[in-house]
């Protein structure tokens, strides 16, 4: 998904009627946002994050001063490792660390819903999308964690749905 | 419905498997249904059971909002898996059935000595009628033909998302890939099904559910076994 396009999603989903108008820069196509009176923003996470605070939805990025790093571990980690892959083999690691680290949490904080859930779905959606049915199973934390996020009101808007089956075809064991 | 006795290992195992893709008891926010499964488990699960202690920890982190999440809290037996049975005697139902409307059971938990009694033995006698139900079922060899959307769909992905279809009395036979033209292939896959348990209208609405690869679906052969 272009940055344009999912910070304009994302900027629903907080509620911001807005429609900021955003450029790119540069061969990755990093999204900028101008200001009105001040500096042009560059970067999806910075961008989201200034989005969030216009909302006035601060506790997307963490109450805790714990919770606030971790939201911005993800970030990162979305920025950096999520859009900068280019093999099968990284996406295959990228789900298997992701699928360990969520074994013990319901969101990525662990029990509240923040920005770093929602720009790792955008971010992921276009691979999860393509999942077969056996590496759903075997991601099984990742999928719970995402089928629980496209139900979060107001996150999914158009991205199509993805389908977890329900009965467990494969293993037994994860 | 339910997970049978949650102060037991078995039972709590139950629970574990029914979290393995679920954040939430029922539907994806916390809600009554959580605070009354929380409620019956008598502690934190073991750590080997690592989804319902993810959920047990997350439900606890709402301790002090229990009262106002969403909901009605019901019977522990109404929660769970469908093909658990309900050990907690507040529904009379027979396991084995899909029904979930309990005719003959009250809202209250508790229940005389006399009742469940009579209830044990109406079950008992149910299950014995059921099970000298004759063995012939009446079967029939349906050819299906599935469409996808163009000669790019990919027809690995779609013959898998068809086979996932599981349903009692359904089994999945061989398939084959039959040129339409223009490139297209439709896959013609055969299955066998009990007459009583599984209907061409249930196959059509589960494989058309597969927006993203099906276009549509069609009987090509019906044969009685």
């Amino acid at each position: 998904m272009a940055a344009a396009a999912e910070l304009t999603l994302l900027e629903k989903s907080l509620g911001l009627s807005k429609g900021n108008k955003y450029s790119a820069q540069g061969e990755r196509q990093i999204p900028v946002l101008q200001t009105n009176n001040g500096p042009s923003l560059t970067g999806l996470t910075t961008i989201a994050t200034h989005l969030v605070k216009q909302a006035n939805k601060e506790y997307l990025l963490g109450s805790t001063a714990e919770e606030k790093a971790i939201v911005q571990q993800w970030l990162e980690y979305r920025v950096t490792r999520v859009d900068g892959q280019s093999t099968k083999e990284d996406l295959r690691t990228l789900l298997k660390d992701l699928n360990s680290y969520l074994e013990d949490k319901v969101y990525l904080t662990g029990h509240n819903f923040t920005l770093a859930d929602i720009l790792l779905y955008y971010g992921l959606h276009r691979f999860i999308v393509d999942l077969t049915v056996q590496e759903k199973e075997k991601y099984l934390n990742v999928s719970r964690w995402f089928c629980h996020i496209q139900h979060y009101p107001g996150i999914r808007q158009h991205l199509s749905s993805v389908v977890f089956i329900k009965n467990r075809l494969y293993t037994n064991s994860h | 419905m339910g997970f049978g006795d949650l102060k037991s290992p078995a039972g709590l195992q139950v629970l574990n498997d029914y979290l393995a893709d679920k954040s939430y008891i029922e539907g994806y926010v916390p809600s009554q249904a959580d605070v009354a499964v929380f409620e019956a488990v008598s502690g934190p699960p073991p750590a080997d059971l690592c989804h319902a202690l993810r959920w047990y920890n997350h439900i606890k982190s709402y301790e002090k909002e229990k009262a106002s999440l969403p909901g009605i809290k019901k019977a522990l037996g109404t929660y769970g898996p469908a093909d658990v049975e309900d050990t907690t005697g507040s529904g009379a139902t027979d396991s084995k059935d899909d029904d979930d409307i309990d005719l003959f059971g009250s809202d209250d938990e508790e229940e005389s000595e006399e009742a469940k009694r009579l209830r044990e033995e109406r079950l008992a006698q149910y299950e014995s009628k059921k099970a000298k139900k004759p063995a012939l079922v009446a079967k029939s060899s349906i050819l299906l033909d599935v469409k996808p959307w163009d000669d790019e769909t990919d027809m690995v992905k779609l013959e898998e998302c068809v086979r996932s279809i599981q349903a009692d009395g359904l089994v999945w036979g061989s398939s084959k890939l039959v040129p339409v033209g223009y490139g297209i292939k439709k896959l013609q896959i055969q299955c066998v099904v009990e007459d009583d348990k599984v209907g061409t209208d249930m196959l059509e609405e589960q494989i058309t559910a597969f927006e993203d690869y099906v276009q549509s679906m069609d009987v090509a052969a019906f044969n009685k076994i």
